[in-house]
């Protein structure tokens, strides 16, 4: 049950990881990032995380748009457990009234 | 009360170290048990087998690049897309890295290694915070090897046994939409973002990546809108540090 190019994207995507995870210690440690180099590298992650579900922000379904603003709210002033629970219970009762 | 007995009382022991470790990340790991098997559950619908998404999150080990992937899965999956988002969502590794290495200055390379291998948020805040905390009380030396070992296997074990069930689980469940568990993801990422908040001047790049995958999401077709919008933000976050 094993497909060869997945093997090799999940093999690519370890190898990746690794290199992020030593890079800062064998590349970084004894040198000093320039202030611009270090606001890119912060943003980077959640440039990336936004990149990835903007289509559900441009969502042509009211519920769906509904239930993103919910969770959205719910992100910024609770931790991950309440925050997913309130975001699939509330795609799931809008979808279910809604449509 | 032999020597070794005292020193372990003392809290210097190494079993009472890992123990401490393994005890300090208990609420994290709770809280990560859901969305690992929410993850689990999303990769078998996109068509993984359990041996692959366990392979994944054993061999990765980065929970935010792997619900990245997995959102974007295809089959058969776009692999540049797939290993330069990986790469882009786990950069912040670097700079966490980075903050790590003058605790590491004692521990010989062939412990750094593995131990950086199941350096994790929630791993790296662990050690961090308590080595910090180490030296302030004049504790040498600040890191302590096996209480962060403690605390990253047991992430580690958590992450890849709840993704397996969850993936074992997700054929039972049938389509997730229905229930509404597609929006487990925007509810993963957005909470990760706000644990990433500096300010509202640090996240004006965020906005501009949003903007900009949307726009493309909406007029291009295929899976663009990732690199666009994470392309863009990155040339938005370069320009405005200048004038912060």
């Amino acid at each position: 049950m094993i497909d060869m190019t997945t093997l090799f994207t999940i093999v690519l995507m370890a190898g990746v990881t690794y290199l992020t995870r030593i890079g800062g210690y064998v590349v970084l440690r004894n040198r000093v990032l320039s202030a611009r180099a270090t606001a890119v590298m912060e943003a980077a992650p959640g440039c990336v995380l936004i990149s990835v579900i903007a289509p559900a922000f441009v969502s042509r379904n009211p519920a769906d748009l509904l239930a993103l603003a919910i969770t959205f709210i719910a992100a910024t002033r609770l931790s991950m457990l309440p925050t997913v629970l309130i975001g699939v219970a509330s795609a799931a009762l809008l979808r279910l009234f809604i449509g | 009360m032999s020597i070794s007995q005292a020193v372990e009382a003392a809290g210097n022991g190494s079993q009472s170290e890992f123990r401490r470790g393994v005890t300090s990340c208990a609420p994290v790991q709770v809280g990560t048990i859901p969305y690992a098997l929410v993850l689990g559950a999303q990769a078998t619908q996109k068509g993984l087998s359990t041996v692959e998404l366990s392979m994944m999150t054993g061999l990765n080990f980065a929970g935010g690049s792997e619900f990245a992937a997995i959102q974007l899965w295809t089959s058969p999956p776009h692999i540049l897309l797939i290993v330069a988002i990986t790469f882009l969502v786990n950069s912040r590794h670097l700079l966490m890295g980075a903050a790590l290495a003058p605790f590491l200055r004692e521990l010989p390379r062939r412990k750094v290694f593995p131990a950086l291998f199941l350096m994790c948020d929630e791993s790296w805040a662990l050690g961090l915070a308590d080595a910090k905390q180490r030296a302030a009380a004049g504790i040498g030396p600040a890191f302590s090897p096996r209480y962060y070992m403690g605390a990253a296997l047991a992430m580690y074990l958590t992450w890849v046994a709840f993704t397996s069930l969850g993936a074992l689980l997700g054929p039972m469940l049938g389509d997730v939409g229905t229930y509404g568990f597609d929006m487990a993801f925007p509810a993963v990422f957005l909470v990760l973002m706000r644990g990433m908040w500096k300010s509202v001047a640090a996240a004006r790049p965020w906005l501009v990546s949003l903007v900009v995958a949307a726009l493309v999401y909406l007029f291009i077709p295929g899976a663009w809108y990732v690199a666009a919008g994470a392309v863009s933000g990155l040339l938005a976050a370069w320009l405005m540090a200048g004038d912060a």
